[in-house]
């Protein structure tokens, strides 16, 4: 039962090892770390909070935009490939290749993010500026981003193409970081409906802002405990709703 | 005993267009029974419904109704497919993966593991030619090399039932012997082997039973032997001396009638060769050789697509 799940968890891993593109992100991760550090010779004052805010910003974007790409396409070129004829005519089910290929693609988000989190700490050792807790709390909650984001994409690829994917995955990152703003604006609107809309959408979209401890990070402000955890539980069960559902619709298609 | 392959009034239609008010019955009412240690072939036209037949087994597809069975199990089961091996047509492996970690992993997949998973795979890539070149990524295969990896994978869990769907498109001669050659020693073992294909010696060379599907609708059915001595015996000859035109006008049903630039070569049914004979010698005809034709599985492919009534290629559309 679990054997093929891992076998194919690991080659889901091994596939963006092998692609380029994660070679060509990874390399361009590394190239903007180097010139964060020639950002910060030119702070005079603040020195370490640029370091760290520029650092974990560039982690952000580019671990996001990896993201972006890896999940809105898998399922989505598996099917136009036809390479997911030849896996999933063996004894599994779709849902066990789905969530295998997700946690393939988490696999290789978390390898990332552990790759740039030890680079960003040897800049950090290299300018001799301190480790605090909330840099290592900003970069363990930029996984639970990428979980959520993941999702939207997974669900997407499972029924549209990888362009439609990406730009609703894109859409819903914007949209989760002002998902805070829509709340706001929705208290204020004069219109029963326009009210119950906004709150609607608030609570549809993925909050992505409560899992963005980068703020925090750069001005050295520890989180506690029990503010993380319910932050990593919902981004879990909002993760899980989407990838039921993603398995609910990649269950039932056609592979033509 | 349990069948290997069954299907029951299976019916498969696909909905097309923006509004999916375009209906395309890709399969109608197929009825089918596989026995084990079969092989059997799916021959048909492009568009015939042999890949979407394939498919609802494989559990690609879903069936609009009917019902289908590999092994009394229903084929969305994993306990189906566990007795299975298959191979679609133009198969797409990971590209990024070498030959040999591809089928590593279909090994994986069926349940493979350790010294048996690495002997496997070992014998595997020996049995289609591929021990040399396993070691190259499969982006850099050709065609034929990709065709056998595709067999490989399939036959790596040693399955009771081998699904090919044209399995020797692509390959030059000596590949596509070889893949017969494997196919026979498939049988041999005692694997019930279903292929679709419309190359039609590898039917004849192959094959115990065949079916014979034009527009989604079973044509024919039955052993190749049966099929081919059921079929009104027709006689060939050979006439010179006489334009094609002139034995056409003598007034007797022709089966064919070809003009090989000397001479005509005339194909009539049997029973009315001896009239035949008589009015050509009449009409300053020479015969120059007689002889029983024999009626082939391509002559039965293409009598069965004649007899249809629609012409088209792809399935019957309706809106």
């Amino acid at each position: 039962m679990m054997r093929p799940f891992l076998a194919l968890t690991f080659n889901g891993f091994r596939e963006a090892r092998r692609n380029r593109v994660t070679v060509v992100v990874g390399a361009f991760a590394f190239g903007l770390l180097v010139a964060s550090s020639l950002l910060t010779n030119l702070s005079i004052s603040t020195f370490d909070r640029v370091l760290t805010d520029v650092g974990l910003g560039i982690m952000s974007i580019v671990l996001v935009l990896l993201a972006v790409f890896l999940s809105s396409g898998m399922l989505s070129r598996e099917i136009e490939r036809k390479t997911l004829f030849l896996i999933v005519s063996k004894p599994i089910s779709r849902s066990q290749f789905l969530i295998a290929r997700f946690a393939g693609n988490m696999l290789t988000l978390a390898v990332l993010l552990l790759a740039m989190g030890v680079l960003f700490f040897i800049q950090i050792g290299i300018y001799g500026t301190l480790f605090t807790e909330a840099q290592f709390v900003a970069i363990g909650m930029l996984f639970f981003e990428l979980l959520i984001l993941s999702s939207v994409g997974f669900v997407m690829s499972s029924f549209s193409s990888q362009m439609v994917s990406a730009t609703v995955t894109i859409g819903a990152y914007f949209a989760g970081h002002l998902g805070g703003d829509i709340y706001e604006m929705s208290r204020k609107a004069e219109e029963p409906f326009l009210q119950l809309l906004g709150k609607a959408v608030y609570y549809v979209l993925p909050n992505l802002s409560r899992l963005n401890y980068r703020v925090q990070a750069t001005y050295e402000i520890p989180t506690p405990m029990s503010e993380l955890l319910p932050s990593i539980l919902y981004a879990v069960s909002y993760s899980a709703v989407l990838i039921v559902l993603a398995s609910f619709i990649f269950s039932r298609r056609d592979f033509k | 005993m349990t069948l290997a392959i069954e299907t029951r009034d299976l019916s498969k239609t696909y909905r097309l267009g923006f509004w999916m008010n375009k209906r395309v019955l890709a399969l109608q009412n197929l009825t089918l029974s596989v026995e084990p240690g079969q092989v059997y072939g799916l021959l048909g036209p492009n568009g015939a419904g042999k890949s979407t037949t394939i498919k609802v087994l494989m559990n690609l597809v879903q069936a609009t109704s009917g019902t289908a069975r590999l092994f009394g199990h229903a084929p969305e089961s994993k306990e189906a497919r566990r007795n299975v091996g298959f191979l679609p047509e133009n198969p797409a492996p990971y590209e990024y993966l070498t030959g040999e970690e591809f089928v590593r992993l279909a090994g994986q997949l069926v349940g493979l593991s350790g010294q048996e998973l690495d002997q496997r795979v070992k014998e595997v890539l020996g049995a289609v030619g591929m021990s040399r070149t396993a070691g190259l990524q499969i982006r850099r295969y050709s065609k034929g090399m990709v065709q056998r990896i595709g067999l490989a994978q399939a036959i790596v869990g040693k399955p009771r039932l081998l699904i090919l769907d044209e399995p020797t498109s692509g390959l030059d001669p000596v590949g596509r012997r070889e893949i017969r050659d494997l196919i026979l020693q498939e049988r041999e073992r005692g694997t019930t082997v279903l292929f679709c294909t419309h190359i039609i010696p590898d039917v004849e060379a192959l094959c115990t039973r065949v079916a014979v599907l034009v527009n989604g609708k079973l044509a024919r059915e039955g052993s190749v032997q049966e099929l081919l001595t059921t079929q009104v015996p027709v006689v060939e000859i050979s006439v010179e001396g006489m334009a094609a035109e002139a034995v056409r006008n003598l007034g007797h049903p022709l089966e064919q009638v070809q003009d090989l630039s000397n001479r005509l070569l005339v194909r009539a049914k049997d029973a009315h060769v001896q009239p035949l004979l008589k009015s050509v010698l009449d009409a300053g005809g020479r015969v120059t050789k007689l002889q029983p034709a024999r009626f082939s599985l391509e002559d039965l492919f293409l009598q069965a697509m004649s007899e249809a009534k629609h012409g088209t290629v792809g399935g019957e559309i309706s809106s």
